[in-house]
């Protein structure tokens, strides 16, 4: 939906000065990364940058993974239809990632298993071929789940620059796709590493300076006020079943729990990191990253509802006489929002660190998937161990084979679906799976392969959080709609949280009516220990 | 429950909380950079081309 905001009198403050920010630092640090290569000597080096993470480049590299441009996009979107109360889920996922932190639940014993993916455990825990499946699960899972990614980042550049054609946006994102490729085919994790750390600093102080300037030019007491006028109590109440109601509540702490300790581009960083004692240090610190995260652009979606609803012109273009958005322009929303907030420079600044952002999560999840599909799909199939030197030429191919893919998913194909909705059930079909395999089989040592097979495909069901695919089962799902009281859709997260039981049930009743019958490797080192 | 009141503290405290670890974090990765591209040097020079597939931890 092509909407010029210049002929309305919104005309973006993004000027040549800006452009010149964004070309020059884009440049300097795709330099930077081709650069490190020469740092790079081993499969170990490329991936898990030789295990040598210490604290603080861990929290940067770990953070600037998560505070990616999508998740910006949809956290924003989140705050402009929610309001304060999707402040919650960024208080979720700081409680549950400080509780990983503290207890060292999951992320402790997979470092000490010294693996670089988590398929590689489950492999050790369950054998090989359940290694095999929950890999091609997982990255299946992972790189739909990115597929949206250069859609979010087109709409992002054009909500700023009020760029108005689409093929010249489609030029910019694919040469960005380019230098992200370059850099992660060539540098691997230490590059991924340094540029996090770069990234890290660009984007967090321009996030902080955003946030300080949008409450100096709207007001915090005009914030509250617009947002109780248009929201009411579910505007900040994450309670009330107008908004989000309890089974989101509970939906999104699952949900910060697997984005910190079960989402393989994270886990990664905990396998990458000195010791265990970096490990629960990096959880612990990157609580408050985790936090911000999703924090900030929700406060900016925030403000960008205030701005659009005090002007009566914007508010006929973004929002229907019941206050309600098209989910393509309440996305565009704080991009624009930005544009006109920010003065020339600042905005360069800012979206120089949104687009690092999105080259950082890029090359993270690029090279977290092509090292699944090498480590876990392909590898376990040859009998003689492959050599460092073809995994690595494996996994460049993969990266680019991938990059390939999300270019013509993501920016060429058009897809008709709401973001949110999209990455959420993306990312369940791994998740629920891969939390159950991780729990019990770090836990429970009564769970066996059965189990786990079980809990995998259960997983699978989370699809059903779709409205497209409800639509689809609507047969099947009638008696349970009728039996409820259930009108319209079942919420996601009601799917996603019954998906989960299921998961876990069947992962218990799985172990015990089928038990492993022989001992594996993974039972005699922990005994040996 | 004053749901206006904890999310403006909530709010504030963590942009506090925020700021001081980005300040930290960029001082502190700063030096951890370093001592990573060290180390690196270091196993390359010692050691040379590795071969260290998976096995290697």
């Amino acid at each position: 939906m092509e909407t010029d905001f210049a002929k309305l009198g919104f005309s973006t403050s993004f000027t040549v000065l800006d452009w010149c920010i964004v070309v020059g630092y884009l440049i300097a640090v795709v330099s930077i990364g081709v650069y490190i290569r020469k740092y790079v000597a081993s499969a170990t080096d490329f991936m898990v940058a030789g295990r040598g993470l210490k604290t603080f480049l861990a929290i940067a590299t770990m953070i600037g993974t998560e505070l990616g441009l999508v998740t910006v996009m949809y956290s924003a979107q989140k705050g402009f239809t929610g309001g304060f109360a999707a402040f919650h889920i960024a208080f979720a996922a700081a409680i549950v990632t400080l509780f990983v932190g503290v207890s060292g639940f999951i992320v402790v014993p997979l470092r000490r298993l010294n693996v670089m993916t988590i398929p590689e455990f489950y492999e050790k825990r369950f054998g090989r071929d359940v290694r095999i499946l929950g890999g091609a699960i997982l990255a299946f899972s992972g790189i739909l789940n990115m597929g949206l990614f250069l859609k979010a980042a087109s709409l992002f550049v054009m909500g700023v620059t009020g760029l108005a054609s689409e093929i010249h946006l489609k030029i910019v994102m694919t040469v960005l796709l380019c230098m992200v490729l370059l850099y992660t085919t060539l540098g691997g994790m230490v590059s991924v590493v340094v540029l996090d750390y770069i990234q890290f600093v660009v984007l967090a102080f321009g996030l902080v300076i955003a946030s300080v300037l949008s409450i100096r030019h709207l007001g915090w007491t005009n914030i509250v006020e617009t947002v109780t006028r248009e929201m009411g109590d579910s505007g900040f109440n994450p309670f009330n079943e107008a908004g989000f109601g309890w089974s989101y509540v509970l939906w999104m702490f699952f949900m910060g729990l697997v984005s910190c300790a079960v989402w393989q581009t994270a886990v990664i960083r905990a396998c990458s990191a000195k010791d265990t004692a970096t490990v629960r240090k990096m959880y612990s610190l990157s609580s408050i990253g985790f936090l911000i995260r999703f924090l900030i652009p929700y406060f900016f979606g925030i403000c960008a509802l205030v701005f659009i609803a005090n002007s009566s012109s914007l508010r006929s273009v973004f929002l229907s006489a019941e206050g309600k958005a098209d989910p393509d322009l309440s996305l565009r929303a704080m991009p624009f929002y930005l544009s006109q907030i920010l003065p020339s420079g600042i905005i360069g600044i800012v979206t120089a660190g949104m687009l690092a952002a999105f080259m950082s999560t890029h090359d993270s999840y690029l090279l977290c998937w092509s090292s699944v599909l090498t480590q876990d799909v392909v590898a376990p199939w040859f009998r003689k161990d492959l050599s460092s030197r073809v995994r690595l030429l494996l996994t460049r191919i993969f990266i680019l084979a991938i990059g390939i893919f999300i270019l013509v998913w993501g920016l060429w194909f058009p897809l008709r679906q709401d973001l949110w909705d999209y990455m959420a059930i993306s990312g369940a079909i791994y998740s629920i799976g891969g939390f159950t395999l991780l729990a019990f089989g770090l836990y429970w040592n009564r769970a066996s392969r059965t189990g786990a097979y079980l809990a995998l495909l259960s997983g699978i069901l989370a699809l059903l959080g779709l409205s497209k695919v409800q639509e689809l089962c609507a047969p099947m799902l009638a008696p349970i709609k009728a039996r409820f009281g259930i009108e319209g859709d079942i919420s996601s997260a009601v799917i996603g949280l019954l998906v989960l039981i299921l998961a876990i049930v069947l992962m218990i009743a799985g172990s015990l009516l089928w038990p492993d019958r022989e001992r594996n490797r993974y039972h005699a080192e922990r005994e040996e220990s | 429950m004053d749901w206006v009141k904890i999310w403006t503290f909530f709010f504030f405290l963590s942009l506090g909380l925020f700021t001081a670890l980005a300040v930290i974090v960029a001082i502190g990765g700063f030096f951890n950079i370093r001592s990573l591209f060290k180390d690196l040097s270091e196993a390359r020079r010692g050691h040379g081309p590795r071969n260290d597939s998976r096995a290697e931890a």
